[in-house]
């Protein structure tokens, strides 16, 4: 055990934070769940291609570095520290993304990936319907195979990004007569196609973060099928896997909001109870744990492990730190903690930050179910 | 960067783990409640030919020299089976310090193992009721501003009662006789500290670890409403937080004691970090524990006590979650522009 960073690591810091320094917009975005502001983030994202910055861990040939999982928490280090814009493409660089590299054709990695890179397609997620929720295998969303394409019919909801995104990807029954996690297959389908109508849904903050989509008979080649037909459960798995975990939610966001809230409680402790101290303490002390954790995880893949249901437990950890933090920040701000509009101690920003917490919980799979699989697979309880 | 253990840090952690299977069964540990005598003295011999007491000490001083990260993983598995005797005070507090101390101490020290006495019992405001002073040849005792060497037979003392049976603990009335010193004081009092953190921080996760695997097992065999109790989502969202609590504060531990390893400079932030994390563990896994185990753990019978009763008492001693937040705090606020994700490591 050596935790400090080597010399080539901290030269490769130095590089991410000199192209950052000169790279990142001075002014910041629009919201990215806008119109407009889509569009600036995907400009970003084309910027970030152009520094090949897009996904460190890639191979060179689909758009990335070749570098390991340190580096990539490095980057992240980096990328939170100078601010830089929200990932509009987080559903493809860090979902579908590993999930292709683990299961997708040379053909599809070669397509897909270079794609996502350029933010030529940015991507949202395709899994849950009105009636498969906590309850996925319950889909009912059908792909018929006839010939060399797929017909789908049927409604995703609460698609992330799906209001302005390119391409959606998530599990539809292949096998009608199948039941519950068998006979679901992993597809990938371009919202242009003829048959798609996506009906944008505002959220909590008024914006539309994620929609509904509708199939009415759309026609999606063979070829975007991800994996066998039928195996789309498995794939699916390891894609939330990937969202629960070190990729989606890597330790420097929370490390960061940990060091914000530290800050406003030291300029504002006069208005403030001994117990907001305590909580912030908690909020440094926990979002550190995170990341030595994530350290610690990223350690064991380097040296040939593999993080499998240990996942939930980092998500339920972020997720509940994350609503926590926002919720102290909203107490230090007072009264102030309704302006919604705010400049003042960010106020503006801990409010939509403190919005978006709810979601934490929820998204990735619920944390209720986190727990029902630590219990089952970790702890060795009956289902 | 590489948060892996070394073979050899896990080794002596490998032979603690199986030596105290064998050796360290609640009911050996009840045992020594009944007699009122806690500190088993075969048992200690056996630790001690394994290596483990001298485990820490420099080659030269017939040791094998592992490291504070090694140390750490050992001490862990002591806490898992709840040891009674206190192999973690003396490698942890006394040999690991031995290094800082002034030769006049060290030296009244290295006379007292000489008489055959190899454990040393440590007083500090964090922790003022000693252990074991009727198994120990001396006390190393920490004041305001000084400390202190003492042999057991120039201190007068009188017994406390632990709510743990397996800690048997004395009030100290008078010393006699000692040897005294305020040389560096500052250095080897925070180094005190931050080592009494960290071992309490070790001990409490392997019982926090204990605790989980007592009532996960309890919660597959009892049976209510025709199923095992931990087929419903009531019990195991219980322990499943209890799991959660676990997972991020072990890697603290291993952190604090690399810190150690490394002199750095933010040693004793990250010796409080890995208490408080740990203690917190703690605290949800007896109370979640004992809730899993329902009427059963709220008997002497069950041995979930045993465990519950030493986690008690070592969140209290070494400074308890409100201590190492105070601690926390003051230094974050102290170095204001050192925070955020450049200064994990």
């Amino acid at each position: 055990m050596k935790i400090n960073f080597t010399e080539e690591q901290n030269i490769f810091r130095e590089e991410v934070r000199s192209w950052l320094e000169v790279n990142v917009p001075k002014k910041s975005l629009l919201s990215l769940d806008t119109k407009e502001g889509f569009e600036q983030h995907r400009e970003w994202e084309k910027t970030l291609n152009s520094g090949n910055w897009s996904m460190v861990t890639w191979p060179k040939e689909y758009g990335g570095r070749g570098l390991d999982l340190i580096r990539w928490l490095i980057f992240e280090e980096e990328y939170y520290r100078a601010e830089a814009p929200t990932r509009v493409n987080q559903n493809g660089v860090f979902l579908l993304g590993p999930t292709l590299m683990e299961f997708g054709t040379h053909e599809q990695k070669s397509k897909f990936l270079n794609a996502m890179a350029t933010g030529d397609h940015i991507w949202s997620q395709g899994w849950s319907e009105p009636g498969a929720g906590s309850d996925m295998a319950a889909i009912r969303t059908t792909a018929v195979l006839e010939g060399d394409h797929y017909k789908i019919n049927g409604q995703k909801t609460w698609s992330s990004r799906a209001a302005y995104a390119d391409w959606t990807f998530g599990l539809f029954r292949t096998d009608l007569e199948s039941e519950r996690h068998r006979g679901l297959s992993f597809i990938l389908v371009s919202l242009d196609t003829p048959g798609v109508t996506v009906r944008p849904i505002p959220q909590l903050d008024g914006e539309p973060g994620f929609a509904e989509i509708y199939f009415d008979d759309v026609i999606v080649p063979r070829e975007n099928l991800l994996g066998e037909d039928g195996e789309g459960w498995k794939i699916a798995m390891a894609t939330a896997g990937f969202e629960r975990g070190l990729m989606l939610r890597s330790p420097a966001r929370f490390q960061q909001t940990a060091a914000k809230l530290l800050k406003l409680y030291y300029k504002n402790k006069d208005q403030c109870s001994p117990m907001l101290q305590s909580k912030v303490v908690e909020a440094w002390a926990e979002s550190e744990s995170y990341a030595l954790s994530i350290y610690h995880t990223a350690s064991k893949m380097l040296a040939g492990g593999s993080i499998g249901s240990e996942s939930s437990l980092g998500k339920i950890f972020w997720s509940e730190l994350d609503h926590m933090m926002h919720q102290t920040a909203l107490k230090i701000l007072g009264a102030s903690a309704e302006l919604a509009d705010s400049s003042e101690h960010d106020a503006a920003q801990w409010i939509k930050g403190f919005m978006f917490s709810y979601g934490g919980p929820i998204y990735a799979g619920t944390n209720e179910i986190q727990k029902n699989i630590i219990a089952e697979r970790l702890l060795g309880l009956p289902k | 960067m590489n948060f892996n253990f070394t073979d050899e840090q896990l080794q002596f952690k490998n032979t603690v783990q199986s030596f105290l299977v064998d050796e360290c069964s609640p009911d050996s540990i009840r045992d020594g409640w009944a007699a009122k005598k806690p500190f088993n003295h075969d048992r200690w011999n056996k630790i001690a030919d394994l290596g483990v007491l001298s485990s820490n000490l420099p080659e030269k001083d017939g040791g094998f020299g592992i490291d504070q990260v090694a140390l750490s993983l050992m001490i862990e598995e002591m806490g898992y089976a709840a040891l009674p005797e206190p192999v973690a005070e003396q490698i942890f507090l006394i040999n690991d310090l031995m290094p800082l101390l002034p030769d006049s101490i060290k030296g009244e020290i290295k006379n007292t193992y000489k008489t055959g006495s190899n454990f040393i019992s440590v007083v500090h405001p964090l922790s003022p009721n000693p252990l074991f002073l009727n198994d120990a040849g001396g006390l190393l005792l920490f004041n305001e501003d000084s400390y202190q060497f003492a042999l057991i037979e120039d201190i007068d003392f009188i017994p406390l009662v632990s709510n743990d049976p397996s800690r048997e603990l004395s009030k100290i009335n008078s010393i006699q006789k000692s040897v005294s010193s305020s040389e560096e004081f500052e250095k080897i009092n925070s180094a005190v500290v931050a080592r009494g953190a960290l071992m309490t921080g070790c001990l409490l996760i392997g019982l926090a670890q204990k605790m989980l695997d007592l009532s996960s097992l309890y919660a597959l065999d009892r049976t209510q409403f025709g199923k095992p109790i931990g087929s419903f989502q009531a019990i195991k969202h219980m322990l499943a937080d209890v799991a959660v609590k676990i997972e991020f504060a072990r890697p603290t531990i291993f952190r604090a004691a690399h810190s150690l390893l490394e002199n750095n400079p933010k040693s004793a932030l990250h010796c409080a970090h890995a208490k408080y994390m740990s203690a917190k563990a703690a605290e949800l896994a007896c109370k979640n524990s004992i809730q899993a185990h329902g009427a059963m753990g709220y008997t002497w019978e069950m041995d979930l006590h045993i465990f519950m009763r030493k986690a008690w008492s070592l969140m209290a001693c070494w400074g308890n979650e409100d201590k190492q937040q105070d601690i926390i705090y003051k230094t974050l606020t102290s170095s204001e522009e050192e925070l955020g994700v450049l200064y994990t490591f």
